[in-house]
Formats: C-alpha cells, sequence, structure tokens
C-alpha cells in the first residue's frame, strides 16, 4: 500500500469521527470509535440470534437482538467492545442482548488483561421479557464486578438517544468509569416513571430542561456520578476512553469503601438542594444557571476547575 | 314611532352595570365574574378568545363562575376550543350552542360531548369563514379578549400574539357590542397601540400572563429518515419544477423536514432565490437556518410563537414588526393572504380516501379545521397570474383556450403511507362519515376535498392529480402511492403502470433521488440546539423543548 493511500485513509477516518455520537447507530459508533477495520464481530447478525419472547407480542425482531459485541482495537491495543442500539425498543435487555454482554464480561474476566468499552444507550429492562431481563441486569452487574477484580478495566461512555436507564444505570455504577456527552442521561428511574409514581410537582417529565439538568451528562460530569465530559462527536469519545484507560486504578475492597465515603459526603452536602442548580451553587459555581447553556469546551474548562473527580473511589 | 337606535341604547345599558364596578375602564380582576353577570345576559352570543395560540383564561375562569341563574344559554363563536374550562362553560349550562372552527387538545371531549348532547354545534367553520360570520350573521354581543398591556383609556397592545383580536373586536365593538380585554399589565403608555381605546369597554388586569401553547415548534431531532425522503422529493419535484415561490407550509414534521432542507439539499439543487421565498407562515423555528442562510424575502404570520420574539425583532426585513419593533400577525390577513396570494399549500394530515379528500377527523376526535381549508383550497376569486398558478392550470386543462383558462393553486398533501403508531395514512372512506352519521351532521367535516388537492407525496413518490382525466385514474394514482397500505395493495398494477410512464405518478428514482440518500446528516439543524445555534441566540426556546 502506498504512503498517499495511506494517508488519505487516515484523514478520511478522521474526517468521519467529527459525526454526531448521538446521531450514530451504535455499529456505526463501534466503527468509528475503533480503529479503522480492527473490529470482530461476536455473535454477529447473521446468527440471527434473535429474542425468543418478542414474537409472542408480534414485534419485529432485530438479528443482533439490538446489541452489538466484539474485539478490536483502540489505538493499537485491544479492547472488548459492546454497543446498544438506541433505536432498537430503546436500546432495551433482553435475554439474548443480555446474554450477550455478560459473555463478552466473562470472556474479559478470564483473559484478564483486555478492557471492555460499554457503549450504553438504553432505556433499561425490556418490559416484554421482564423477568429474563432483570435477571441478564444481575448478571451483567456480577460479571463487571468479577471483571474488574480479575484486574479488567469497564468502561462506559454515554452520549445516546436513550440515555442510560433502568437497569443500564445501575450498570454504569458499577463501572471503573463513565464519560459522558450533554446529550446522555444517566439515571435509574425515568422521568417519566418519577412523574406517574410521585406526581407532576414532584417531576414534571414534560420540563425538558429539568430532566436534562437533574439526568443530564453535565450535571452527572459536576456531581463526580461521569468522570469526563465530551461534545458529541466520536472523536471526543475516543479520547475521553482513551484518557480513562491510561489513568483508572486497581480495584479492590478499598475502591468501594472510598467510593461509599464519597457519596455518603456527596449525599451529606447536597441531601437538601431541591434542584440542580442548588448543587452548583453550592459548589461554588458562579452563575450557576448558565451552566445548561454552556458551549462543551467552557464547561470542560469549569468542570476542571471546580473539581477532578475523585479517582481512588468507584 | 319605530326605534333605530335599540341596539346601541342596549349596549349603552350593559356598559352602565358594568361601570358600577369600574374605575374608569379598569376593573380589579376580583370582580371580574361580577363583571360578566352585569354586562352578559342570557343567551347572548360571546366570542371568548380562544385562539389557536392565546388564551382569554382569566375571562374564561371568570366566566365559568356566574350564576348560570344570571348568565346561561350562551352562544359562544369563537375560533377556538382549547382550554377544558372552554368546555366546562357547557357542562355548567352556561354556554348551550357552539360555533368554532379549532378544538386541538380538546378534541375528544368535545365528541364527547356533542355525542353526549352537552353542546348543540352550529358548525365547524375555517377560521376565514368564522371571521366573514362575525360581520354576517355571528356578530358577537360581547367580546372577552387577551392583550399584552392596556392604557388607562383602554388602548391596548396585542403584542407579537395579535392573533384573532383585531377581527373579534371590529366585528363587535362596530355593531353594538361590549368588549371586555384582559391584559397582562397596565400601563401609562402602550409600546404601540393594536386596538385603539374607544372600540375597549373594560379592561382586567391579570395576575398572570396569558396562556400561549407554543403550537409550531417541531423538534429536529424528531424528524425521522422517511420524512426527510418525502420532503426531498416535494423540493425537487414540486418546489423546483413548478418554481414555487409563494407559499404556506403545515405545521407537520414532514414540513419541518422541507424546511430545514432547504439550506443543504435545496441548496445543491441551486434552487435558492427561485422557490420558497415569501410564507404566508407562523414564526416557526425550523425556518430559522433558511432564513439565515437568505432563502427567505419575506414572512407574513398568523400569530407569533414562544421563543421568537428577540429574532424576529432582529429580523424586520423578513417579518411584518410594529414600531416598537415587535411582530405584528393578524390571523385573518395571513388567512387571506394564503388564500389569494400563495401559489402552494403543503401540509399533513391523518386520512387521505380514495377520491383524495382529507380529514384530521376520527371517530372520538373532533380536531377541527383551522386554517387549512383557506389555505389549501384552490381561491376561485383569483385573478392574478403566476407561473406556478399557470402551469398548474395547464396541466389540468391542457386541451383549453390560454387566455380563458384559469390556473390552479398548487394543494400538496405530504406523509408517509403509515403515520403515528402505523396507522395507514390512506382509507377506503374517511372516519369522517361515519362521524357525520352518528351525529346526523348535514355535512362531513372533510379539511381538503379531493377535488382541491393536486399532488400527494409519500415516501413511494409524487402522485400527481393534475395529470389524470378521470375519478378512476385519480384513484389508482392515488392508490399507487399508497404503498403496502391495504388501500395500496388494491392498485391496479397495470394504470398504475401507465400512469407513471406518463408522469402522474413518480418514483423516487424517476426525479434521479436515491431513498438511501435521505439521511439526517442532510438537516441543516437536528436539534433544538442547532436552530439555536442558526439563531446566533436570539431564540429562546422554551423549556419543554430543551434538551440541556
Amino acid at each position: 500500500m502506498s504512503a498517499s493511500h495511506t494517508q488519505r485513509t487516515t484523514s478520511s477516518v478522521e474526517l468521519d469521527r467529527t459525526a454526531s455520537w448521538y446521531e450514530s447507530s451504535a455499529r456505526t459508533r463501534v466503527r468509528l470509535l475503533l480503529d479503522p477495520g480492527s473490529v470482530v464481530e461476536f455473535i454477529g447478525p447473521e446468527k440471527r440470534e434473535v429474542s425468543p419472547h418478542l414474537k409472542l407480542f408480534d414485534l419485529p425482531e432485530q438479528f443482533d437482538d439490538g446489541i452489538v459485541v466484539g474485539l478490536g482495537r483502540l489505538d493499537g491495543s485491544p479492547v472488548f467492545v459492546a454497543a446498544q442500539e438506541g433505536n432498537f425498543m430503546g436500546g432495551a435487555f433482553g435475554e439474548v442482548h443480555g446474554a450477550k454482554l455478560t459473555g463478552l464480561l466473562r470472556a474479559a474476566r478470564d483473559i484478564g488483561s483486555v478492557p471492555v468499552l460499554i457503549l450504553f444507550d438504553t432505556g433499561g429492562v425490556r418490559l416484554q421479557e421482564a423477568n429474563a431481563g432483570e435477571l441478564a441486569i444481575a448478571e451483567i452487574m456480577r460479571a463487571v464486578i468479577e471483571a474488574r477484580t480479575a484486574g479488567v478495566k469497564v468502561i462506559g461512555l454515554i452520549g445516546g438517544r436513550a440515555g442510560c436507564y433502568g437497569g443500564g444505570g445501575l450498570i454504569a455504577g458499577c463501572c471503573s468509569a463513565l464519560a459522558v456527552s450533554e446529550q446522555g442521561r444517566i439515571s435509574v428511574s425515568g422521568p417519566e416513571v418519577i412523574e406517574t409514581n410521585r406526581g407532576v410537582e414532584e417531576f414534571d417529565s414534560r420540563d425538558r430542561a429539568l430532566v436534562w439538568r437533574t439526568m443530564g451528562g453535565k450535571h452527572r460530569r459536576l456531581l463526580g456520578g461521569a468522570e469526563v465530559f465530551v461534545d458529541d462527536t466520536v472523536q471526543d469519545f475516543r479520547e475521553a476512553a482513551l484518557e480513562l484507560l491510561s489513568s483508572i486504578r486497581a480495584f479492590g475492597i478499598d475502591t468501594l469503601k472510598a467510593e461509599q465515603s464519597r457519596l455518603e459526603d456527596r449525599l451529606q452536602r447536597f441531601g437538601a438542594c431541591p434542584d440542580a442548580v442548588d448543587i452548583w451553587t453550592a459548589e461554588g459555581i458562579p452563575d450557576a444557571v448558565s451552566i445548561p447553556a454552556l458551549p462543551a469546551d467552557q464547561f470542560i474548562a469549569l468542570a476542571d476547575k471546580v473539581r477532578r473527580s475523585s479517582r481512588d473511589a468507584r | 314611532m319605530t326605534t333605530w337606535q335599540r341596539g346601541r341604547e342596549a349596549r349603552d345599558a350593559r356598559i352602565q352595570a358594568g361601570a358600577r364596578l369600574a374605575k374608569g375602564k379598569v376593573v380589579d380582576a376580583r370582580d371580574a365574574t361580577r363583571l360578566m353577570e352585569a354586562v352578559v345576559r342570557p343567551g347572548d352570543r360571546v366570542c371568548l378568545e380562544g385562539d389557536n395560540q392565546k388564551q382569554a383564561d382569566l375571562l374564561c375562569a371568570a366566566l365559568l363562575a356566574v350564576d348560570p341563574a344570571k348568565v346561561r344559554d350562551l352562544h359562544m363563536v369563537q375560533s377556538g376550543v382549547v382550554l377544558p374550562e372552554h368546555l366546562d362553560l357547557f357542562d355548567r349550562g352556561v354556554a348551550k350552542k357552539l360555533d368554532y372552527a379549532y378544538s386541538g387538545p380538546q378534541s375528544a371531549r368535545i365528541a364527547k360531548m356533542l355525542f353526549g348532547g352537552k353542546i348543540e354545534l352550529g358548525a365547524v367553520h375555517t377560521y376565514l369563514e368564522l371571521f366573514a360570520r362575525y360581520f354576517i350573521d355571528l356578530t358577537p354581543n360581547v367580546a372577552l379578549i387577551a392583550a399584552v398591556s392596556a392604557d388607562r383609556d383602554g388602548n391596548l397592545y396585542t403584542g407579537p400574539n395579535t392573533e384573532d383580536t383585531p377581527t373579534v373586536v371590529e366585528a363587535t365593538a362596530f355593531k353594538n357590542g361590549v368588549v371586555i380585554a384582559q391584559v397582562n399589565e397596565i400601563v401609562d403608555k402602550v409600546p404601540r397601540v393594536d386596538i385603539p381605546g374607544d372600540r375597549v369597554h373594560f379592561v382586567v388586569e391579570a395576575d398572570k400572563p396569558f396562556f400561549v401553547e407554543p403550537l409550531f415548534t417541531r423538534d429536529p431531532a424528531a424528524i425521522t429518515e422517511s420524512q426527510i425522503l418525502t420532503g426531498m422529493l416535494a423540493i425537487k419535484g414540486i418546489y423546483a419544477p413548478y418554481g414555487v415561490r409563494r407559499l404556506n407550509h403545515g405545521i407537520g414534521f414532514n414540513t419541518a423536514a422541507i424546511e430545514l432542507l432547504l439550506p443543504t439539499y435545496g441548496e445543491k439543487l441551486g434552487l435558492r432565490g427561485k422557490v420558497a421565498s415569501h410564507f404566508a407562515l407562523n414564526p416557526h423555528p425550523a425556518l430559522i437556518p433558511a432564513i439565515e442562510s437568505g432563502w427567505v424575502e419575506q414572512i407574513h404570520c398568523f400569530g407569533s410563537e414562544v421563543g421568537m420574539d428577540e429574532y424576529i425583532r432582529a429580523r424586520s426585513d423578513v417579518f411584518f414588526t410594529g414600531s416598537d419593533g415587535s411582530l405584528r400577525s393578524n390571523r385573518a390577513f395571513c388567512q387571506t393572504a394564503g388564500l389569494y396570494a400563495c401559489d402552494m399549500f403543503i401540509g399533513s394530515t391523518l386520512q387521505i380516501d380514495i377520491q383524495g379528500n382529507s380529514s384530521t377527523v376520527t371517530t372520538s376526535r373532533i380536531a377541527g379545521f383551522g386554517g387549512a381549508p383557506n389555505m389549501g383550497s384552490d381561491a376561485r376569486g383569483r385573478r392574478h397570474p403566476s407561473e406556478p398558478w399557470l402551469q398548474a392550470g395547464r396541466e389540468a386543462d391542457p386541451e383549453g383556450s390560454t387566455l380563458l383558462r384559469r390556473g390552479r393553486k398548487l394543494v400538496v398533501q405530504i406523509g408517509e403511507t403509515f403515520g403515528e403508531k402505523n396507522v395507514p395514512l390512506f382509507v377506503e372512506r374517511l372516519d369522517a362519515l361515519e362521524l357525520a352519521e352518528r351525529l346526523n351532521l348535514e355535512l362531513a367535516p372533510v379539511m381538503i376535498y379531493g377535488d382541491d388537492v393536486t399532488h400527494i407525496v409519500t415516501e413511494e413518490g409524487i402522485a400527481n392529480l393534475l395529470l389524470c382525466r378521470d375519478a378512476r385514474e385519480r384513484e389508482q394514482a392515488i392508490r399507487g402511492v399508497a404503498g403496502y397500505t391495504d388501500v395500496g395493495r388494491g392498485r391496479d398494477a397495470k394504470m398504475v403502470q401507465d400512469l407513471r410512464e406518463r408522469g402522474a405518478i413518480r418514483r423516487p428514482e424517476d426525479i434521479g433521488i436515491n431513498p438511501l440518500d435521505a439521511d439526517r446528516s442532510m438537516l441543516a439543524a437536528r436539534s433544538i440546539k442547532d436552530l439555536v445555534h442558526w439563531s446566533g441566540g436570539l431564540y429562546a426556546p422554551p423549556s419543554r423543548f430543551r434538551n440541556w
């Protein structure tokens, strides 16, 4: 291959990596995030491992059950990758979908040296296969902790249309570190669920600005729920993944103790705040109401000044 | 001796009764219900300003609280039945009869109350039609209107959402009626006079601003690839060949897609300056990129849109603005502009039958018409020529005498063969007919009649009904773009093939469009935030549209 050809390939990949993470499909994210041509998919769509439950409800299936799992390279080093497709049933966890991620994490645990990137884009458990889905969440959480105990770094990247909700939020909480964009939302109960159970006075799910400042990427970064905030491009997520892979410390009982005390401290400091703006103000951010409108670069600079999240915890 | 001043005397008596509660023209909000009881008489025709956007909500609540022994059996003549309280009036017996144009969010309840006999229905109108009747046989005795501010003489500033107010006041004040305005604040001097004070008899200061619904904001994030494909088809297959410069857009996602494709796809086709330059349109946020890219010369508005005020103020070359700098909208004038001065209407609907009739009525919902029938009908009184209008006329009647042949307005229905929740757009028979039978209506609520429709655009292609010579051809042209719906599968394959060869049906590939190119990356803005960026920070979207 000639030098000029290599150069052209490289620059076109860089151009593609300016693509919006939010707008991209799971497959596009995987293809652009990792080194060109490096991805080998496991149990791909050609295997047609579809959900055994959806046809009972006369619902369409997808040949990959809404998740891509495989092995690729990131800047030359091997990584396992799993990417949820938010456009198929809101990226929800079903039996096959969950089993593919569990299997990937167990493989990582057994090998011990290859990190895992999970590209979350999920509303939580697929209601049509509730029991299987709930079991899958529990298995995945266990598998994440087992992998981390075996020395594997597990990183979550969150910036998709469906956000990271329900069981997805629980799994994200088990990861070594998270990177999130403004569009990404991380929570367990979704806005509509909270409103349905606690009333519109408690949480108005139609007030999207409220939803975003409570669950969105900026707030999660400032609260320490996500380690890195990124702009909405594949390139930014790639750089964040590389940064996190190089900075995560070893995992053990001390990590969990540090995480416990981080969360206790957070609850004590902010537990009485009725709104995210009050938390930001309590953090000493001047003009906290302007945070949602800040462009990504300015926000990153501000967030880095406010506090680096503790790398001992998680 | 004959008396010719009875109306005036009755009006003066009402004003006198109300004046006991007023200081000058100003009545305290706490006395608003007593004012209603003093001024409104049983059986009155009342226009309670419910436009499709702004609502005289305080006056509505005041009217709802009257003693039905004093005020009852009113005949409501209002364009929009939008608030739940508008229908509560009928539940309480304060109101009995209704003539209206649009019911949006109340469409299900209004249907239920019609079936239950709670409402005696006059008719469902178009805006322009109801406004016309205000001056002939539905003149209000009392108008309850909403404005931004008033001075102590009753001069009103209606602000960007002027909408129906001048029409309602004209009909009421000049025919012995009483006009009561609720205002957000009373000031020494209004920013501009939209309604002169001598047409306003009472002013009530509300404790909170009147309610305005952001009805025309479509989030670009929700636009699908098939909507983008229909938008590409419309631009390349209709806007370009007819050279449509003067037009009105509906409020659906398909037309929002078109607005966002103009600066990208339209630019690539070299159409800037040649199409879509003059609009009768609300200030759609989705049009911001096209305006900023120099596509749009002029827009006249029915109403305003929440969050667009500062942007409009800064773009007075494009919008109609007052001496104070803010938008001046006027629904009656804009509807007239859409009817007579536009060469095309393009919008979506819920159902289209095999004759091309379309309706937004389903058996359990009566949404009304709003303005679509005025926009989406051929103006038989039109006399000025324009190229798109003449070209459409030629296609419909190629043999006719050039100097005597009428042109045709392009009336385009655009949608996907399966709409929301996979409900087919095409039906053999409109639900509106069943509704009319069940309610014993003399006329089924059809939004746009088939003989006015010139084109139907779906992801399957464009049906040009102007090129169809009889009812059978029209039916097959419609079936031909109805895809896999039952209507589509009922097509005569041979006839559809013949129609395609004649250009009465054009598939995407027939006009050089590859459906795989319909990608969200083609939209000039893919989120509300992108629109804010395009506007240079001037567009301030309401909270419910922000995902940041």
